[in-house]
C-alpha cells in the first residue's frame, strides 16, 4: 500500500473528438510531455479518472482502439448511458485541450497469437478493442474474421471504419434489419486450433459461450470481455483499521475509487469483480454487505469475512476493513 | 506414470473420455495399446470415435488385435511412429472444433504427438496423454537438432552428428524431448560416466 497522491495515472490531453455517432464519441488523448505513452497490446483497456465534484472522483475502464505500433497517442471510444453515474456524460462534455489522468493499459483480453484462426464476435461498443486485436493478427499474417452486430444502420459507424480498415474480414449485421446473428453458424465446423473472442453485452456474452460449448469447443478457446456497469448504492463510511483512516464512498462511487482518489494504491487490474486482485478482508460491518462479485465464494460471501472493493460496497452505516 | 525429480518432466494423465467432445480421437503406440483400449471401453456407445495405432515398439508390445476388438470402428495401423505421426498431422489439418485427442505410449511418442498437437493449439482441456511401457528418454541433440531415441545411458554419441552428448536433466516442452549438449566441449575427450539415466 502506497499513498502517492499520483496514483498511478498519466496525465494527458484530449487532442481531437469525434462525434462518430449521436451517442458515441471518439477521443484522441495524447502525453502531456511530448513523449510517448506505455506500449500496449491490443485488447488492452486503460481507466480514465472522472471527476464529477468534490467528493466524486470515479475510474472508467474503456478499451483501446487506437493503433498498438504507435503510442504517440491512444485513441477511446465513449457510448454516453443515459442513467448510471454519469462518467460516460462527463466524457461527452469534454472538449479538445481538456486535461485528463489515465492508468497504464492492462490486458486482460489478449490474442492467443498460436491460433489457425481467430473469430471475434462483437456487439455495439464492444467493437473497440478489435481495432488493435486485427492489426496484431493482420501484421502476424494470421487468419481472422470478425462478426459486428449493430442495432441500425446509424449505430455502425465504428463496424463500417473496421469494415474499410479491414476489409472483407468484416461482417457487419444490422440486427433491426436483418435479425440477429446466428452464433451457431459462425462456430460450427470450424478449423481445429481455432480461437473465438466475445466482446459485447452480458447476454451475448452468456449467448456465444453457450453456442460454443453445445459445439465441443473447450473452453481454452473461448475469450470474453465484459465491463460490468458500476451500481451505486447508498453512502457509508470506510475505515481503514490498520492506517487509522475513515473515508466517505459516495453513493456513486466504489470503494476503491474513493481508496485512489486519497492517494492510497490497493492492488487491482479488471475492476469489475472477476480478478481476484483487490480482495480486502472485513473485520466489521454494522450494515449487510453488497458483494457484486464473481470472485468470492458463496460461503465468503455469506460469511462477509472479505469483499472486493471495486464493485461491492456496504449498505450505509460503517464497513471497518483490514487495510 | 513417471516418478523423477526432474520438474519439467511432463506430468502425465490416465485417459478418460472428455464428456464434451464431437469426435474422439485415439492415438497410441506399442504399450499404450492397453490404455486405448480401456479407454475405448469407457467412451460412451454412439460417440464418433476414430483409432490410430503404431506398431512400433522398443519392448515389443503390440495390442493390435486387442484393439480391433474394443474399437467401434477401424483401427488405422501404421508400421512406424513418424508413419503415425505425419497422417495425424494430416487428419488434425482437416479436424474441427469439438475434437479431442488422447495419446498412449512412450514419452518418446508423446513427446513427437505432442509437437503435432501444439501445431493446432490443443490445450490441456483437449488433449489427454498416458504414460505406457519403457522408461527410455527422446534427446534433443542441440547442437544438429537431430532426434535420438530410446536413449537409456547418460552419455551417447548423437546419431545426427556424432558428438558424446550429455543428457541434461530437462525436458523441453517446445521440443517434445530432454536435451542433449557435448559432454567434452570445455575438454576433449573429458566426459562424465557414462551411467544409467534415472528415468
Amino acid at each position: 500500500m502506497s499513498t502517492d497522491t499520483a496514483v498511478g495515472l498519466i496525465p494527458v490531453t484530449v487532442t481531437a473528438i469525434d462525434d462518430v455517432t449521436p451517442d458515441i464519441r471518439v477521443l484522441r488523448l495524447s502525453p502531456e510531455d511530448g513523449h510517448y505513452l506505455p506500449g500496449f497490446s491490443g485488447g488492452s483497456h486503460i481507466t480514465v479518472g472522472i471527476d464529477l465534484d468534490a467528493e466524486t472522483h470515479l475510474r472508467n475502464a474503456y478499451s483501446l482502439m487506437s493503433s498498438p505500433y504507435d503510442t504517440s497517442h491512444y485513441e477511446i471510444a465513449v457510448r454516453r448511458v443515459e442513467g448510471g453515474r454519469g462518467g460516460s456524460r462527463f466524457i461527452h462534455t469534454l472538449r479538445a485541450g481538456d486535461r485528463l489522468g489515465i492508468s497504464s493499459p492492462v490486458n486482460l483480453f489478449p490474442i492467443q497469437i498460436h491460433g489457425k484462426l481467430h473469430i471475434f464476435i462483437a456487439g455495439g461498443i464492444g467493437i473497440t478493442p478489435l481495432f488493435p486485436q486485427l492489426e496484431e493478427l493482420e501484421r502476424a499474417g494470421a487468419a481472422f474474421e470478425a462478426h459486428v452486430s449493430c442495432r441500425h444502420p446509424e449505430d455502425a459507424a465504428l463496424a463500417h471504419r473496421l469494415a474499410q480498415r479491414f476489409g472483407s474480414n468484416v461482417h457487419v449485421r444490422h440486427t433491426s434489419q436483418s435479425g440477429r446473428q446466428n452464433f451457431g453458424s459462425v462456430l460450427a465446423r470450424r478449423p481445429l486450433g481455432s480461437h473465438v473472442y466475445i466482446c459485447g453485452p452480458a447476454a451475448m456474452i452468456a449467448e456465444v459461450r453457450a453456442t460454443a460449448c453445445a459445439l465441443g469447443w473447450s473452453g481454452s478457446h473461448v475469450h470474453y470481455e465484459e465491463f460490468v456497469e458500476q451500481k451505486t448504492g447508498k453512502a457509508f463510511d470506510l475505515k481503514l483499521a490498520r492506517s487509522g483512516i475513515t473515508l466517505r464512498v459516495p453513493a456513486q462511487v466504489s470503494p476503491l475509487e474513493v481508496l485512489e482518489a486519497n492517494g492510497i494504491a490497493i492492488p487491482y487490474l479488471c475492476r469489475g469483480g472477476a480478478c481476484g486482485q483487490c480482495e480486502t478482508r472485513v473485520l466489521q460491518s454494522d450494515s449487510a454487505l453488497e458483494h457484486n462479485d464473481v470472485w468470492l465464494s458463496d460461503e465468503t460471501k455469506a460469511r462477509n469475512s472479505h469483499f472486493m472493493p471495486c464493485i461491492s460496497r456496504a449498505d450505509g452505516g460503517m464497513l471497518i476493513v483490514d487495510l | 506414470m513417471l516418478i523423477t525429480g526432474i520438474k519439467s518432466r511432463p506430468v502425465y494423465d490416465r485417459l478418460a473420455p472428455f464428456s464434451d467432445a464431437l469426435l474422439h480421437l485415439v492415438v497410441g503406440q506399442g504399450s499404450g495399446g492397453s490404455a486405448m483400449a480401456r479407454l475405448l471401453a469407457d467412451i460412451p456407445a454412439g460417440a464418433e470415435v476414430e483409432v490410430m495405432y503404431s506398431t512400433e515398439s522398443f519392448t515389443g508390445q503390440n495390442h493390435a488385435e486387442g484393439l480391433a476388438t474394443a474399437s467401434p470402428g477401424h483401427v488405422c495401423r501404421f508400421a512406424s511412429n513418424a508413419d503415425l505421426e505425419q497422417a495425424l498431422q494430416v487428419r488434425l489439418a482437416r479436424a474441427f472444433m469439438g475434437t479431442r485427442l488422447y495419446l498412449a505410449g512412450s514419452e518418446s511418442f508423446i513427446g513427437l504427438a505432442m509437437k503435432v498437437a501444439r501445431q493446432f493449439d490443443l490445450n490441456a482441456d483437449e488433449v489427454l496423454r498416458e504414460h505406457c511401457g519403457s522408461l527410455v528418454r527422446r534427446v534433443w541433440c542441440v547442437h544438429c537438432d537431430a532426434y535420438n531415441e530410446n536413449i537409456t545411458q547418460r552419455v551417447f554419441s548423437c546419431a545426427g552428428c556424432g558428438k558424446p552428448l550429455v543428457v541434461r536433466d530437462h525436458y523441453s516442452r517446445l521440443m517434445g524431448a530432454f536435451m542433449g549438449v557435448q559432454g567434452d566441449a570445455e575438454v576433449p575427450g573429458e566426459l562424465p560416466d557414462a551411467s544409467d539415466l534415472d528415468t
